[in-house]
């Protein structure tokens, strides 16, 4: 047994870089996922079946298969039809595309959980259907969403680690990049997981005290 | 689409697909016994067994499995330990899924009503047969839910072993991929052998929980 961390420490610099790629990864991912999952659930409730139907099978299909396979898919898939985008770009995509099928599943469901006397309610007081849904129905769903949006945000910071099979050059590639270099594996990979460790323990506590915040306006 | 290339290569990711299943059915194994101990262990009187059992599940919870992954396939080395594709993967999925299979145990059983504890109490039941025969009847339902959603994370998880190259599904395809270079055609196969046992798995555990409450109902 011998550990030696100042590879580690001399490559510091590296590290820090993957993990602001991480970070901005995850921050444009969630954006998608966020808005893309609203809009998505919007659609399976109230659009036309042309649009609904293809919608339910996109949130059937990325729920039930692995992350990995949906980013290789992506990833060789389009190039085989001959489109060829930047592997950032592919991994953000996929990872938004991902987490957005499983937030429309949670906003679908909050919607759905809004009693029908507030539509009621805001209808007899003269707001339109497109109205009553924006200014009521949408904002107390997205309120009572929050905490397992969060939860899937935490989840999804974790899984930006796998971008690095498609060669994003996040946090564990810059990482890998720096052990062919030194051959110390597991001071590399246990550095890695610190920083994990820490970034996850900032979202969680920051995600905890809005949600505070937000219960304690209202 | 080449229809044939996707009929002559389910026999081989089928292979692959049974890889799959027994490594998350190992796995899921291994993940309730390490499950099982912590749960016990964060419910002990002393704070030297408690404590071990929380940093534990906090540093899983806190870190992306991926990461724990290569910790474990290519950080052994540190420590003269070299474990096989294999046994990395499946102690990977097995000790990551074993965290959080102990909080989704403790939220059930602290979900049932305390009044239940105390009645049982002062019955004159002990501590252990008010678990045995009164509180885990009534925590298995929620249990199950829970556990089942946790069995399908393991699954898709399974695929990420595929990285240190452990034959399941999603390695196979690739391999696949390399010779055939039709990369749509491969996954397609493969996701829907994901579908199936996700799906599948979904099925059998709404179906258990719905026998098990009709059950409890009577």
């Amino acid at each position: 047994m011998n550990f030696d961390f100042t590879p580690v420490w001399d490559n510091i610099p590296t590290l820090l870089t993957g993990t602001g790629y991480t970070l901005l990864i995850a921050l444009f991912a969630a954006i998608i996922s966020l808005v893309g999952g609203l809009a998505v659930s919007l659609t399976t409730l109230y659009g036309k079946k042309v649009f609904s139907y293809p919608l339910r099978c996109f949130i059937w299909l990325f729920m039930g298969t692995p992350l990995l396979l949906q980013l290789y898919l992506l990833y060789f898939g389009l190039g085989q039809v001959g489109i060829l985008i930047p592997a950032l770009l592919t991994g953000i995509l996929g990872l938004g595309i991902h987490y957005m099928a499983y937030n429309a599943d949670i906003f679908r469901a909050t919607i759905l959980s809004i009693e029908k006397g507030q539509t009621e309610a805001a209808r007899s007081l003269g707001f339109g259907r497109m109205q009553t849904l924006w200014f009521f129905i949408v904002p107390q769903a997205i309120f009572r969403a929050l905490p397992q949006l969060g939860n899937n945000m935490i989840i999804m910071l974790k899984d930006t680690s796998v971008l690095s099979v498609i060669g994003v050059t996040e946090l564990v590639l810059n990482a890998q990049f720096e052990i062919a270099n030194t051959f110390r594996p597991f001071e590399f990979y246990i550095s890695v997981a610190v920083i994990y460790y820490f970034l996850n323990l900032i979202l969680e506590t920051s995600l905890n005290r809005f949600e505070k915040k937000l219960e304690d306006r209202r | 689409m080449d229809f044939a290339l996707m009929w002559q290569i389910t026999p081989l990711l089928l292979e692959a697909a049974w890889v799959t299943v027994t490594i998350s059915v190992l796995a899921f194994i291994l993940g309730l016994v390490v499950a099982t101990i912590l749960v016990i262990m964060r419910s002990s009187a002393f704070r030297l067994i408690r404590w071990p059992a929380r940093i534990y599940i906090s540093v899983i919870r806190g870190t992306p499995f991926f990461v724990q992954l290569l910790i474990f396939y290519y950080g052994g080395s540190a420590f003269g330990i070299n474990l096989e594709a294999y046994t990395a993967g499946l102690l990977a999925i097995g000790l990551n899924g074993g965290a959080y299979m102990s909080e989704a145990i403790r939220g059930s059983i602290i979900a049932v009503d305390k009044g239940q504890n105390e009645a049982s109490r002062s019955l004159g039941f002990s501590r252990t047969q008010t678990m045995i025969s009164v509180i885990l009847p009534q925590a298995a339902g929620l249990m199950i839910r829970s556990l089942g959603v946790l069995s399908v994370i393991i699954i898709k998880g399974s695929s990420l072993v595929s990285i240190i190259s452990v034959v399941e599904l999603t390695y196979q395809s690739q391999r696949i991929i390399s010779s055939t270079y039709k990369p749509f055609e491969v996954f397609a196969v493969s996701a829907a052998f994901y579908l199936i046992l996700i799906y599948g798995v979904i099925s059998f555990v709404d179906w258990l929980y719905n026998r098990y409450t009709r059950y409890l109902s009577h």
